[in-house]
């Protein structure tokens, strides 16, 4: 039993069939957006964080049904015509990267963050992470990329 | 500091952006799952609902009947082989207590059966088809339970070979000591002892374990797996499946985290032989419950440390008991074991008499296996909280007992040939210690002096300060072995292949920094791969601190040995002695200032003239382990009212010899520390009386997140390693050894008790303060 | 894929339309809102869900004092809004900092939050002692206060909950809550929150509320009788927060013991009181 939905994703359309009790993690695997990692399938982890119309949330918990006519950012959409974006590059210059496993639903949660407030404090980046977990690097560099990357952004660096 | 000089770097000592840093920030699919392959087939393990029973019968039939099942194996269809799911060196020093499927399930979640089928869903559908008949038999849940007389025999099997003594359910057993212990207490003046006691804790990489398995266009078995060990894998698969090495193909890409966790056969076997028998590809992945229950752990023990000392404070006898609990199989249970000891010990030197002796035992719980500190992350816990009830009785700063006590450059310690992996040691002499300075400069960043024995209050807030010293080792001398090989290409860049395996740990990147060190180039010109049997030279793999200090070395002879055929090739071109010739910023100049590029080189030596492929493989088996060492310092409050223990500052100064990559080596201590304050405050597996886990689950089993770290301070203090690559020792491990007798030493400070059992819930610091 | 057996996401355009698809679905039909309670358990009996996000329940709106929430609002939405962020000093938005994570919190809606009665809820334990009352549609539309929907479950025997409101402040009055975790991502291992009115120096309205205990909140009127007409001083503060402390109906479970949870009765209770005194200049 399958229902027809249309979302577009990284800016790209996507009309497919899906089965209704897929979450939007599934879909978005199978249509090759692997940057989407599935770390505990509950909601406790936050390495499938994806944009849902700008807000980050946990794909494995969010019926695909419910993106129908919506739009998704996955990290594969962060960079721009081949260009990283500012976190990415902040991320890899303050050596926030380890595994890289945790690493895209910590940028889109990230993302979010600088979309709605470009000038957070350290405890509004530790919050917008708290639902990403990582066992890699202990946060430490994490919160320093976002520090680095916003304040690039406030120099004119935007992404 | 040393006498060595320690030279200018150009690419060694920076902290480039890691070579595979682009593709994990924008999701290329390079791990194991992120391949879709036509025709795969999901597997699905069946588990234990039993800590210990025999099956009577297993009827696969329905199960094997459903539409788009594909294969189910069960001990009645797989190879009866033992061995050890340990990924370590052959011979290993494991036990080989396992069976793919066996007839008898020694804990809840063990192994009983497996499904491949079209979809996940169908597999798991299939699973409850599988009827099976449990003889239930007496469990035990516990080291004492499973020592008793009496106990139910765990391994009885006829065929298990390396179990110390199977019929009192103890796996390996060690008893190691060096004078007269008994005499060095008599002699003493002080004597302190204390018992402590750790928990069953998980690794939780955020990536479970995961294996795709195929056969190429060779129908040669291909394992796409998330391993710490490939070439291990390999070997054991091979054995196991009755498999000839060179029909086995095993590729590490990306992975998830492992910490230990993948250090261990643990998919590979079971996909492996799905593919075989179904011709088709075959994907597991294990759901994270499956990850808590049905992977490994680390080892809990209880451990117990009598230090006896002269009244200046010099140590005369130390004496250290562990029971560990293995769980229901024995792999890598003698090894940790030892390295209770081994990685513990040594670093205080001055006593003359020691006594190292304990057990490991098995239980129907849960496996544990190798994680991070691998036994020295719970050595040091009684071990550093006795030396602080030594301090206090004898009236000393616990940093004097400590300065007075550790080992230093130019010393040795009985102990490094006594306790070794499994076996007798190496003896070593410590070439580089930069502990004293580690001791100084973080007591000078905690506030130690202005803020220790304060116990200053901010309402029901209680502060304290605590310190622990520690080490660890750079590999495992004269077992490890590594190997590189490079060869260059036309435009003056290299591929360098390594089997070191790259966990996230970033080896990848630093191996090339070495390597682009002695080449004289930038890092962009390194390609690298690694972790491919096919492809790569072997390594045992990441573990044991092993792979910046050996696998290091390796690059840095390979690369040698490929310089000197540069110089070589080149000193046709510019009429010069080879021996004349160095290599800078990508040119090979002579002394009269005329030089070549690499590319120019290259090109002539594959096309022009004198042809040959540059290229060089070296090995490298260390004769020793250099220790990293490390002072850990924590302020931390104390919530009297409701027992919460919160870290307010915690620093690491570590010598890890030349950090080859400085901000690698901060985020490896980083990730350590904040993993080993999670061991000591929050993580913990919980079982229900008929061993059970309770809380397989990230909702449940807390590590901590971004709004529970301190700030950390992590300082580097250099030291140079002769013995080690670029003078670079190891940094993977120690940092997780600290906080938990840093911590419990820091509540001591603040408000007066011992903490000896992990972890330090508000609740049990709560009970303990009122 | 949890839900595997989920035939049918119906997307009625009105009230009516959704109530009739959940009275005609029965034990089969489920609301989607956020969905995540939904995926997390995946009730294997489950073939139809009923998506509510056509219709207009996303908002939070006031009137004269009063602040009512849609049931379809993500807590995100709640914890920007500024209405939420006026009510009562802060203490909504300070509770909902702490529930779950920000991903978690752009995905759960007021409705399914409240509907789920997980026993460890903040919403639920501040809204209950805020007095808080629900709208609910079963082909009329009625009001009662939150406390009365529980226990009943989830299903609210086939009604569909529309709004959340909560009262007007009145001067001279205030809240505060406490959340006990074991990490800052986390579910309460006790979670309380208190409501004190003052008339001149007395308080005349007293709610006191203790939940993830590990029963869903509950009110403790012992201790809320203890405060009545009394000073909010610090001796009358502890004591209530003893009454509270013996009274509460606490059991033990993985996450505490009994001796631990009434602990942190005591000084989660003693702490809001506090936080109050001080807010109402008593303190």
């Amino acid at each position: 039993m399958t229902m027809k939905i249309t979302v577009t994703v990284n800016a790209s359309r996507h009309d497919v069939e899906i089965d209704p009790g897929e979450t939007l993690l599934e879909l978005l695997r199978r249509l090759g957006y692997k940057g989407v990692k599935k770390g505990c399938g509950t909601g406790d982890c936050g390495a499938c964080a994806v944009l849902l119309d700008g807000r980050a949330i946990n794909s494995c918990l969010c019926l695909a049904a419910k993106a129908d006519g919506r739009e998704v950012v996955t990290v594969e959409g962060l960079e721009k015509d081949g260009r990283l974006h500012v976190l990415q590059r902040a991320f890899l210059d303050e050596g926030a990267v380890q595994c890289g496993y945790c690493t895209p639903g910590m940028l889109i949660a990230a993302a979010d963050l600088l979309i709605h407030n470009s000038n957070p404090t350290e405890e509004e980046i530790k919050e917008a992470i708290s639902g990403n977990l990582c066992r890699c690097t202990g946060y430490v560099k994490e919160i320093a990329a976002i520090k680095t990357a916003t304040a690039r952004m406030r120099e004119g660096d935007n992404d | 500091m040393t006498d060595v000089k320690r030279p200018e770097f150009a690419v060694v000592g920076k902290s480039e952006r890691k070579v595979d840093g682009v593709s994990l920030v924008t999701g290329r699919p390079k791990f194991v799952a992120d391949v879709d392959l036509p025709g795969t087939l999901h597997v699905k393990i069946l588990h234990s609902p039993h800590p210990h029973a025999r099956i009577v019968l297993i009827d696969t039939s329905k199960a094997e009947t459903l539409p788009s099942v594909a294969c189910v194996l069960s001990h009645e269809n797989t190879p009866a082989t033992r061995y050890t799911t340990a990924g370590q060196g052959y011979p290993e020093p494991s036990p080989y207590d396992a069976r793919m499927f066996d007839t008898k399930v020694r804990f809840v979640g063990d192994r009983v059966a497996a499904v491949a089928a079209e979809t996940e869903e169908i597999a798991m559908e299939a699973l409850k088809l599988i009827d099976v008949q449990y003889e239930e038999l007496p469990a035990v849940l516990s080291i004492d339970e499973a020592l008793a007389d009496g106990a139910p025999v765990i391994h009885d099997e006829a065929d298990a070979e390396g179990i110390y003594e199977a019929e009192r359910n103890i796996a390996a057993d060690v008893d190691i000591d060096v004078g007269d212990v008994a005499r060095g207490f008599a002699e003493s003046d002080v004597i302190v002892e204390t018992t402590c006691e750790t928990q069953y804790c998980q690794h939780t990489p955020i990536e479970p374990h995961v294996c795709l398995s195929y056969l190429d266009e060779d129908n040669r078995l291909v394992l796409r797996t998330s391993t710490q060990v490939p070439f291990h894998v390999r070997r054991i698969v091979a054995r196991v499946l009755d498999l000839p090495i060179h029909r086995i193909r095993v590729i590490k890409p990306r992975i998830g985290g492992g910490f230990g966790t993948k250090q261990e056969i643990l998919l590979e076997d079971v996909c492996g032989l799905m593919t075989l028998r179904t011709g088709r590809p075959a994907l597991l992945v294990l759901t994270r419950q499956e990850e808590f229950v049905s992977s490994r752990t680390r080892h809990p023990m209880r451990i117990c440390v009598k230090l006896g000392a002269k009244k200046d404070g010099t140590l005369h006898a130390i004496e250290m008991e562990a029971l560990s609990n293995t769980g229901a199989y024995g792999t890598h249970g003698l090894t940790v074991l030892s390295n209770v000891g081994s990685k513990t010990l040594p670093i205080y030197n001055k006593a003359a008499n020691v006594h190292f002796f304990g057990k490991a035992v098995y239980t129907n719980l849960p496996v544990a296996g190798a994680y991070r500190g691998y036994g020295a992350t719970q050595g040091y816990f009684p071990l550093e909280v006795a030396m602080d009830e030594l301090a206090e009785k004898l009236g000393l700063d616990p940093i004097e007992l400590r300065q007075h006590n550790h080992i230093k450059t130019g010393e040795t310690s009985p102990i490094f040939e006594k306790l070794g992996e499994g076996r007798e040691g190496v003896s070593q002499t410590i070439k580089s210690c930069e502990l004293e300075h580690c001791i100084e400069i973080g007591a000078q960043r905690i506030g130690w002096a202005e803020k220790r024995g304060k116990r200053a209050r901010d309402g029901p807030w209680v502060h304290g300060l605590g310190m622990s010293i520690h080490m660890q080792g750079s590999g495992i001398p004269l077992i490890d072995m590594a190997a590189a090989t490079i060869k260059m290409n036309e435009d003056g860049s290299f591929n360098l292949l390594v089997g070191a395996t790259d966990l996230g740990t970033g080896s990848d990147t630093i191996l090339g920094q070495i390597a682009a060190e002695v080449l004289g180039v930038p890092l962009s010109k390194m390609i690298v791969t690694s972790s491919d049997t096919d492809i790569t030279p072997f390594d045992t793999g990441a573990y044991a601190s092993s792979t910046t200090y050996v696998s290091g070395m390796a690059v840095q002879r390979a690369a040698e040995q490929v310089c000197d055929q540069i110089r070589q090739a080149a000193s046709k071109m510019l009429d010069a002695e080879p021996a004349s010739l160095m290599l800078s910023e990508e040119r090979v100049n002579a002394s009269n200032g005329e030089s070549v590029s690499l590319a120019e080189v290259c090109q002539r030596a594959m096309y022009g003239a004198d042809q040959f492929q540059i290229a060089a493989t070296a090995s490298c088996v260390p004769e020793e382990s250099p220790p990293p060492f490390m002072a850990s310092f924590a302020e931390v409050a104390v919530d009297t009212e409701t027992g919460i223990v919160k870290v307010l500052n915690y620093v690491a100064a570590v010598d890890c010899g030349v950090a080859i990559n400085p901000k690698m080596a901060q985020g490896q201590m980083e990730g350590a520390i904040v993993n080993g304050i999670g061991y000591a405050l929050t993580e913990e597996m919980l079982f229900s009386s008929r061993g059970r886990v309770r809380n397989p689950t990230l909702f449940d089993y807390k590590i901590l997140g971004s709004l529970d770290v301190p700030p950390i301070e992590v300082i580097l203090v250099e030291s140079y390693e002769p013995t080690g690559p670029m003078g670079a020792k190891s940094i993977g491990e120690i940092g997780i050894n600290a906080p938990i007798p840093t911590i419990a030493n820091a509540v001591h400070d603040a408000v007066g008790i011992r903490l000896t059992k992990t972890p330090f819930t508000p609740e049990r610091v709560f009970a303990r303060c009122t | 894929m949890p839900l595997v057996n989920v035939r049918d996401i119906l997307r009625p355009g009105t009230l009516e339309e959704a109530h009739r698809f959940l009275r005609q679905g029965g034990e089969n039909a489920r609301l989607l809102s956020g969905g995540i309670e939904l995926i997390r358990y995946a009730p294997s009996q489950v073939t139809m869900l009923i998506d509510l996000s056509a219709l207009p329940l996303s908002y939070v709106k006031e009137s004269e004092g009063c602040v009512a929430i849609g049931a379809t609002t993500t807590l995100r939405e709640v914890l920007e809004n500024p209405l939420t962020a006026g009510y009562l000093g802060s203490v909504i938005t300070g509770m909902l900092r702490q529930v779950a994570s920000p991903l978690l919190r752009n995905l759960a809606t007021m409705g399914g939050t409240l509907v789920s009665a997980n026993p460890w809820s903040d919403v639920i334990t501040l809204f209950l002692v805020l007095d808080a009352r629900v709208t609910l549609f079963d082909g009329t539309e009625r009001s009662i206060p939150l406390s009365e929907l529980y226990p009943t479950g989830r299903r609210l025997q086939g009604a569909i909950l529309t709004e959340v409101g909560l009262p007007a402040p009145s001067p001279g009055s205030a809240a505060a809550f406490r959340k006990f975790s074991r990490t800052g991502f986390d579910v309460a291992v006790l979670n309380c929150a208190c409501f004190v009115q003052m008339g001149e120096d007395r308080c005349e309205q007293v709610r006191i509320v203790a939940g993830g205990t590990p029963r869903l909140a509950a009110r403790l009127p012992q201790a809320e009788e203890a405060l009545i007409g009394a000073e909010l001083t610090e001796p009358i503060i502890d004591q209530v927060a003893q009454v509270a402390s013996d009274s509460a109906e606490v059991r033990e479970d993985r996450r505490a013991s009994v001796e631990y949870r009434k602990q942190l009765v005591y000084v989660g209770v003693k702490r809001c009181l506090k936080e109050i005194a001080d807010r109402l200049g008593k303190g």
